[in-house]
């Protein structure tokens, strides 16, 4: 048997370790990596019980994005973004008593929603020392929503690059001019600011696992209403916090990593949630990967919400029925396919999330009957260069 | 395509150089080496002590200078790692006994008298340079010889940039000098051998290694007898005089940076305090001493005889 | 609401973690692993924040906010 390494040994390895070509910490990335993947997203239509009058079919999305990502020089790297999505379908207008007492949802049928968005942002970081700092600018646009946003963030290490700190923040300006706004008495041009800040720590534990933690912080202010719903009359500012925690693991003997997160977010629109999801990335001989992946996320109701939109309510109070405030749980389930051959990495990608009110993890006074369920595929590929 | 194995052949810091990787793709395959050999040459044209552009000639330039010279951080880990050796082998492994080389000259011969020596010992001694910061003070005349670090870095930081872009099945040898990128398909070790000193064709050992690194030090071409005692091209900085303990030295370890800073500390002692070094490091080392007699720990006998 | 102790309680474990095992440079590799990344696939996670975005009243928590969306 070996005899323990001696003192010597570890002071020399240790000092090895700081070594910039021996050691882990960032550096830009030394190969260029062009990414683009095709998305199909489709909601479960509701049924006739639950919506009698006015359009079943709910949202049919087509997403294609683009990355990307390049060294240049010996400090920097550049990266571009670009998605498109095309979507069809109906959101819901407004709720209604039906025949049986219970909450009907009614759907915008008459205008239907036919709309393209399209965003573009292009990023750049450059890598110092013992850290890197980076900045990115963004725009999207569809027909009824337009925003600008911008971004910095700078990271550092420590420890012998075990820890890792990082800090960014990003503004937002929105626009939205709801269409057929006059038609439908909508309002006809708002905007909408938001302010993020995030703030993580992540070490190595050992040689096989990390954990990393962060928190967040947004405000936005303006309009922050639905304008598509019939009421819909939300505060004019919104405080958000989120802390998450991840956890990452290596297996040696089955040649696979687990991933673990937990997220806790609250609002002061009332709204408090728990998310937390796992994914197991299982190697399968030297160029596929298979991953199966769940996620379970339930949130308490808005302070304001209501499963009945009230038209008596005086218009000075707060009130929406937005499903989104509502509480309720949702639990998701996905498969991805992995083939890595060269150059080139495919990705397959199918995913299921059903939303209900049997999933709620906080009391609900009022369940809301448009809760999303959807199926989502994807397939993505990535070539470096 | 099925993976064949690719070698690239190079001269690099003054010796034959050798990278192997298992790779489908010609193309790849030399695109990936140019990649790995660029960076051995940037190592080269970095710290090299011949090339007078050199970023250590530099920094041997400035000795004496009130100014100093601002060090980069590959630089100062470099410094930081010859600190440790430093002091883990009592002052024995020390980069500022370069300026000895000005003195002997082993192709030729030459052996600098007593009064020579002395007046250099002074201009020898790590904790004599002077840090502000990220600057460093060099007293007047001192040399900074990275010999016994950079080329095992260069190693280790070669197989690391491949396992980063993707090359899975791979060694790295820079003149005897190797890191293992990956094992060879289906998890098979690379043979590394370690030839004779006496007889460059035959094999004294072989370790079957999937990971790490080996690093030699050896007398082969730069010794010399003199009174009976046969001497190395390692100068021990206490005394001025090269090193009379080990003829080689062969360490496998996790980082060829780390075998190759045992390896070079055991040759500087003398030979009993040299095997006690390697035996106290509990690493697999292979040494050959004065009287020529191999001493084994963790590497195996050679079934054949080398190439 | 995670109370103020709790929080420090969890930062100050966070900072004793900088003195547990210092891992061994030829250790890393398996921490180099793609699949050890915090962020495995960069368009799937802005798909998905996308998407969670939209139908969920949570956001944020690893990543500063990106665009905006008109999503309903």
């Amino acid at each position: 048997m070996k005899p323990k390494p001696s003192r010597s040994l570890i002071a020399l390895s240790t000092s090895a370790l700081t070594l910039p070509g021996i050691s882990l910490a960032d550096a830009p990335p030394t190969q260029s990596t062009a990414s683009y993947k095709i998305s199909n997203y489709q909601e479960d239509d509701l049924s006739r019980s639950e919506a009698p009058f006015g359009d079943l079919d709910r949202y049919d999305i087509d997403v294609h994005q683009f990355k990307l990502i390049s060294p240049v020089g010996r400090d920097f790297s550049v990266n571009i973004d670009a998605n498109y999505e095309t979507l069809t379908g109906a959101s819901p207008w407004f709720t209604s008593v039906g025949l049986d007492g219970d909450p009907d949802v009614n759907l915008s049928g008459a205008s239907g929603i036919r709309d393209k968005r399209t965003e573009v942002s292009i990023g750049a970081r450059y890598y110092l020392e013992n850290g890197s700092i980076g900045s990115n600018i963004g725009y999207s646009e569809e027909n009824d929503y337009r925003a600008s946003y911008v971004g910095f963030s700078g990271e550092r290490h420590f420890n012998n690059d075990l820890t890792t700190v990082s800090l960014a923040f990003s503004h937002s300006a929105d626009d939205i001019f709801p269409t057929d706004a006059e038609r439908f008495g909508r309002v006809i041009s708002e905007s909408k600011y938001s302010s993020s800040a995030v703030f993580s720590v992540s070490q190595i534990i050992n040689q096989f696992s990390t954990i990393k933690t962060a928190f967040s912080t947004t405000e936005q202010r303006g309009f922050l209403s639905d304008p598509y719903k019939l009421i819909d009359f939300r505060p004019d500012t919104k405080t958000q916090l989120a802390w998450s925690n991840s956890y990452r693991r290596f297996f040696v003997d089955t040649n696979a990593a687990l991933h673990l997160n937990y997220r806790y977010y609250h609002d002061d629109f009332g709204i408090s949630s728990h998310t937390i999801d796992t994914s197991w990335f299982q190697n399968l001989g030297r160029n596929y990967q298979l991953i199966p992946s769940i996620r379970y996320y339930s949130q308490s109701a808005a302070d304001f919400f209501t499963n009945i939109d009230d038209f008596l309510k005086p218009l000075n109070e707060y009130q929406s029925s937005d499903y989104r405030l509502a509480a309720f749980g949702a639990i998701s389930g996905g498969l991805s396919l992995v083939a890595n051959f060269g150059n080139w990495t495919a990705t397959l990608t199918a995913e299921r999330y059903v939303a209900s009110d049997k999933y709620a993890a906080y009391n609900i006074n009022q369940p809301s009957t448009a809760l999303v369920k959807y199926n989502r595929v994807s397939l993505g590929f990535d070539y470096s260069f | 395509m099925p993976l064949t194995l690719r070698r690239l052949s190079f001269q690099a810091m003054g010796s034959p150089c050798e990278i192997q990787i298992y790779e489908e793709s010609r193309i790849s395959a030399k695109k990936i080496t140019q990649i790995l050999s660029s960076e051995v040459s940037r190592l080269e044209r970095k710290y090299s002590r011949f090339i007078p552009k050199s970023f250590l000639s530099e920094i041997n330039y400035s000795a004496g200078n009130s100014m100093g010279i601002k060090i980069d951080k590959e630089t100062r880990a470099l410094f930081e790692h010859a600190l440790s050796c430093f002091e883990q082998s009592n002052g024995q492994f020390d980069v500022t006994a370069g300026v000895l080389n000005n003195i002997w000259d082993f192709q030729n011969k030459i052996i600098p008298t007593d009064s020579q020596i002395n007046e250099l010992l002074p201009l020898i001694g790590f904790n004599k340079l002077q840090w502000r910061g990220s600057r460093l003070y060099m007293p007047p005349n001192m040399t900074i010889d990275f010999g016994g670090i950079v080329k095992e870095y260069a190693a280790d930081s070669v197989a690391r940039l491949a396992r980063k872009i993707d090359v899975q099945y791979g060694l790295v040898n820079l003149g005897g000098d190797f890191a293992i990128i990956g094992p060879q398909p289906d998890n098979q070790p690379w043979p590394i051998g370690v030839a004779d000193p006496k007889n460059r064709k035959a094999l004294i050992a072989k370790i079957d290694a999937v990971e790490g690194g080996v690093a030699s030090s050896g007398d082969y071409e730069r010794c010399f007898v003199h009174q009976g005692k046969r001497y190395s091209h390692i100068l021990n900085p206490k005394t001025g005089w090269p090193s009379a303990g080990l003829r080689a030295v062969s360490v496998a370890a996790n980082l060829c940076t780390v075998a190759g800073s045992i390896a070079t500390t055991a040759m500087i002692k003398e030979e009993s305090e040299g095997i006690k070094w390697l035996e106290d490091s509990g690493l697999s080392y292979i040494a050959m001493n004065q009287s020529e007699e191999i001493i084994r720990n963790g590497w195996q006998k050679p079934s054949v005889t080398a190439e | 609401m995670p109370t103020a102790r709790s929080l420090i309680t969890i930062m100050l474990a966070v900072t004793l973690l900088s003195a547990c095992s210092q891992v061994r440079p030829w250790e890393r590799g398996y921490l180099a692993k793609k699949e050890m990344a915090w962020d495995t696939d960069a368009l799937e996670s802005a798909l998905n924040d996308h998407i969670f975005f939209s139908k969920e009243a949570a956001s944020g928590g690893d990543n500063a906010a990106g665009g905006g969306c008109g999503c309903n």
